[in-house]
Order: C-alpha cells, then structure tokens, then sequence
C-alpha cells in the first residue's frame, strides 16, 4: 500500500436531507480528510456514483452551496456551513457566458481570488498556456470545442482559487481522445496542491475510480425512500489510486464489479 | 425543385432569391390582373412613388416621422431598461407587471386626458407613442429575464457573485443584445403607431398627417405610394438595428448562427 496518512477533515457532510414532495436524499454522511503523501504534492480525488435519476445533481448543488439540503449541513474549512462560491463548481455541460471572451471570463474568476491581486492577467497567460489555450484567449465560448470549453471551466474555477472543485458528470459526452485528455487534467489539477480536492459525481463507473482514492455510492435501500451513502470505498486501502494503467488490473475489475453490485 | 415543397428543407441562397423573384412577380401580376378601376394598378402606384420620391414633400414629412419616432424610441427604452432592470427586486416586480398588462388600453380612449396633461401638439404625440410602446417593450424584456437559464445564475454564485453584481453580469451586461433585438422587434409598433398619432396633431406634419391627406380625398394611388416608403424604411431599420447589434455584440452572431 502507498505510503499515506489521513490528517483532519476537510469537508463534513452531516445527516443530509432533501425532500420535496418525496424524500430524494436522507441520511447522507460521510467526510474527506487531507491525505498526505510523503515526497508529494497530492490533492484528494473523490468520486460519488449512483444510478442516474438517483439524486447526484441534487447531492452536488448541495456540496456546493447551490440549494440547501432539507435538513442537515455541509461544513468545510473549521466547521464552517457551506455557502455558494465556496466549492469551485464545473457544470455538466462546461456552462459560461456566452457574452465574454475566454480572456474576460478567466479576468472576472481571478479578480475574486485577493492572492491573485495585481498579477492576474500574468496568471491567466501562465494558465493558458498550461492548459493549451493562448490562442483561444479572444474567443467566445460558442467558438470553442467541448474540450476546449472544458478546460476553460476547470481554469476559471482553479483562478478563482478555492480549493474544492465539484465536477458534475465530467466524462459524459467525450469522445476517449478527450476522455484520456480530461483524466490527465483532473489528475494535473490534484496534484497542484495539497489541500486541492475534486469532487466527482458521476455514473461514469470506470474512469472516475481511476483517478479517485475514495469512492461514495450513492444508492435507495430496500423498504426506505430516499438515496443515502450504501458505501465508502477507500481506494488507497486497496493500492487501487495513484496508479497509471490500473484499468487492466484483475483488482481494479473486481472493485468495479463490486461498486455495480451496490447500484 | 421538389426540395422548396418539402418540410424542413435546406435550400441554397440563389435559391431563395429565384424564389422570391417570381413570387414578387406572381404578385404584381396578379395585383394588375385583379384591380378594377378603384384599385390603382401597380403601374400607377410605381409612378406615383417615383413622383413622390422626388418631392420635397415627402423628404420633409419623413423626416418629421423619423425623428419623433426615434425620439420615442429612447425614452420608451430608457422607461423599459429602469423598470425591467428594477423588476427583479420585489418592490417594483408588481409595478413592472402592471406595465405589461398595460398593453390591453387603448390610446383612443385617454387621448383627452393626455392632451390635459401636455402642453402642446408635439409633446402630446410623444407621450402617446412612449405610452403605447413601453408596455410592448417591458413585456419583450421580462420576457428575456423570465427566460434567462437557471446556469447563468448558478455560475454568478459559484464565482462568489453577491445579488447585485449577478444582476448587474447576467441580466444588464449579458442581455445588452436583447435590447437591440427588442428595439428591432418592436419598431413595428412604434411606426405602426406614428401613423395614428400623427393624425392627432397635424400641424408639424409627418407620413401620418401625409397618409390622412391622401386618404380624406381618397387618392388611393398616393396613400399606396406612402404605404410602400413606410414599408422600406421600417425594412431598413430592421436591418440597420440588426447589423447594429451584430456589430456592436459579436457573440450575438454565433449565437443565432448556432441556433
């Protein structure tokens, strides 16, 4: 097993409800500690997967500050409650307004990050360049490719400079070149820094375990209404995470299995 | 051939132009074939237009016209802006719908009241037309808000945006093309209108007092000559706002090209 410690908790998510005229979520705990690589800058990667109409959007706009959950909270950071702009947040369909340039998007994210003050568009071009897009810097969002837009998205919420990012479903509707090209850059992105943590809700089984040390199932139970946490899987434990080419592995497949199992 | 019959068909540009070319034609044709004596031939009414585009006359009540409009036109925009921009704080949300529902008045019936309350010809034509505009235009705008996608909102917040700066990104920053659209969609009301102000008070002139003059003596030849001028210049705005709003907010090009 990788050498690791699990230091304090980063993100809490407490008794967690939501109903509207049926419960959709109930009970929903779990926690994300700082893990701590020796001899690496390692962020945490943590996925949530469940069926899909099982209550994921729900879940995310609640870890992000979006909606507020009928009972229950989400503390990050001290025990303090969650609250919109808190969590960096990637939308399914990497939404950004179509009335600014790539470049003025990027400005507006970074002027909210003070450590950023006096040295943003330095920073923008730094990022840009990174993340192969200083030619689209002129452009508007309705001139860029999927993974182009991607990749903005994943920018302007790393300028803006929280350390949470929530990614909802971000595999859906790529082709594998851009597959293998969004993992390296979620990957690229934990490994920026220590505290940096991804969340990932997705249904995309396969290629979020690949990249995550935790995984959560989201799923109903029988006799109770409402999708609660069915598991916790700690990747770490099983020498799954932090591996290149662990897709192949018999171990990896059983995990899989076993994560279908649940669903 | 078969494609211009055929639902959902995409046909070339030179296409469209044949096709327009013979239906034009199809219409005059059939316009010179079916009018009696009463109805001008086309003929005729070309003629008189060409008269017409020649005098002074016309050139001076156009101008009239076009000014007054304008002049309607910014402040209806600039009453549309202050109350659509106030309409998401619950205070002014009511009063912005009352402006809406005020589409259902008719002038005819307050034109006393607003002659009571301005001073003279030319400002009684003003606010009738900013009167009967605005509500068009307010709905138009709550209509683009009421409509704006739920994301632009969620991504303000995940920027750490407070409610003003979202209003101010999403709804007076992000919409500013709307404006343009709405101005171009609704100076058809407002040259519809001119022509029924203009008839309140005739002394500084305008196609409506010119459309009146023609049609007390029942000069049908002329009242279609005038139709055709309004009918081209109101064409004309249409075009120069759109290629205004292009112009000025490029995106709103690849948006409706992505449409």
């Amino acid at each position: 097993m990788t050498q690791h410690t699990k230091e304090e908790a980063i993100l809490q998510v407490s008794n967690v409800a939501l109903t509207y005229d049926r419960p959709i979520l109930r009970d929903i705990n779990f926690c994300i500690r700082n893990i701590v690589r020796p001899g690496f800058s390692q962020g945490q990667v943590v996925t949530l997967i469940g069926r899909s109409g099982i209550g994921k959007t729900q879940l995310f706009k609640i870890l992000s500050g979006l909606q507020q959950p009928t009972s229950g909270q989400v503390t990050i950071h001290d025990n303090q409650p969650v609250k919109a702009g808190d969590m960096g947040v990637i939308f399914q369909n990497y939404y950004l307004f179509e009335w600014r340039t790539v470049h003025q998007s990027l400005l507006l994210a970074a002027k909210k990050n003070k450590a950023l003050a006096g040295k943003e568009k330095q920073t923008i071009d730094e990022y840009a360049e990174q993340f192969h897009l200083t030619e689209h810097l002129g452009l508007y969002p309705n001139q860029l490719s999927g993974g182009q837009r991607q990749r903005v998205s994943i920018m302007q919420q790393l300028l803006k400079g929280s350390n949470f990012i929530l990614l909802d479903e971000p595999f859906s509707g790529l082709d594998v070149c851009m597959l293998d090209k969004a993992v390296e850059l979620l990957l690229q992105v934990s490994l920026s820094d220590d505290l940096k943590t991804l969340i990932i809700v997705s249904h995309d089984i396969e290629t979020s375990v690949a990249i995550s040390d935790t995984v959560f199932i989201l799923g109903t139970e029988p006799g109770m209404a409402g999708a609660t946490i069915k598991k916790e899987i700690d990747l770490i434990d099983r020498d799954l995470a932090w591996q290149k080419g662990i897709k192949q592995e018999k171990r990896f497949l059983e995990t899989i299995e076993e994560i279908k199992g649940y669903l | 051939m078969k494609k211009i019959f055929q639902p959902f068909a995409t046909i070339n540009r030179q296409t469209v132009m044949i096709m327009m070319a013979v239906q034009v034609v199809i219409t005059l044709l059939l316009w010179h074939t079916l009018s009696d004596g009463l109805i001008p031939k086309p003929g005729k009414v070309a003629g008189a237009l060409v008269q017409l585009l020649g005098s002074k006359l016309l050139f001076d009540n156009v101008l009239v016209s076009l000014l007054l409009t304008l002049k309607a036109m910014l402040y209806s925009i600039l009453i549309t802006l202050l109350f659509a921009y106030l309409s998401v704080l619950p205070f002014f949300k009511s009063l912005a719908q009352f402006i809406v529902k005020c589409r259902y008045l008719t002038l005819a019936g307050l034109i006393f009241v607003f002659t009571l309350l301005t001073k003279d010809g030319s400002e009684l034509k003003l606010s009738l037309l900013v009167f009967g505009i605005v509500p068009f235009f307010v709905t138009s705008f709550l209509s683009v808000i009421v409509n704006i996608n739920q994301q632009e909102y969620e991504l303000c917040k995940t920027l750490g945006y407070n409610n003003w700066q979202t209003l101010y990104e999403v709804i007076i920053i992000g919409k500013a093309d709307q404006v343009f659209e709405i101005l171009r969609q609704n100076f058809a009301i407002s040259w519809l209108m001119i022509t029924m102000v203009e008839g309140l008070s005739m002394s500084e002139g305008g196609i409506g007092t010119l459309l009146i003059k023609y049609n007390k003596y029942n000069d049908l030849t002329n009242v279609l000559a005038l139709q055709l001028v309004i009918f081209t210049i109101g064409l004309c705005f249409d075009y120069l706002l759109g290629t205004l709003r292009h112009w000025l907010f490029p995106y709103s090009r690849l948006k409706q090209a992505k449409a």
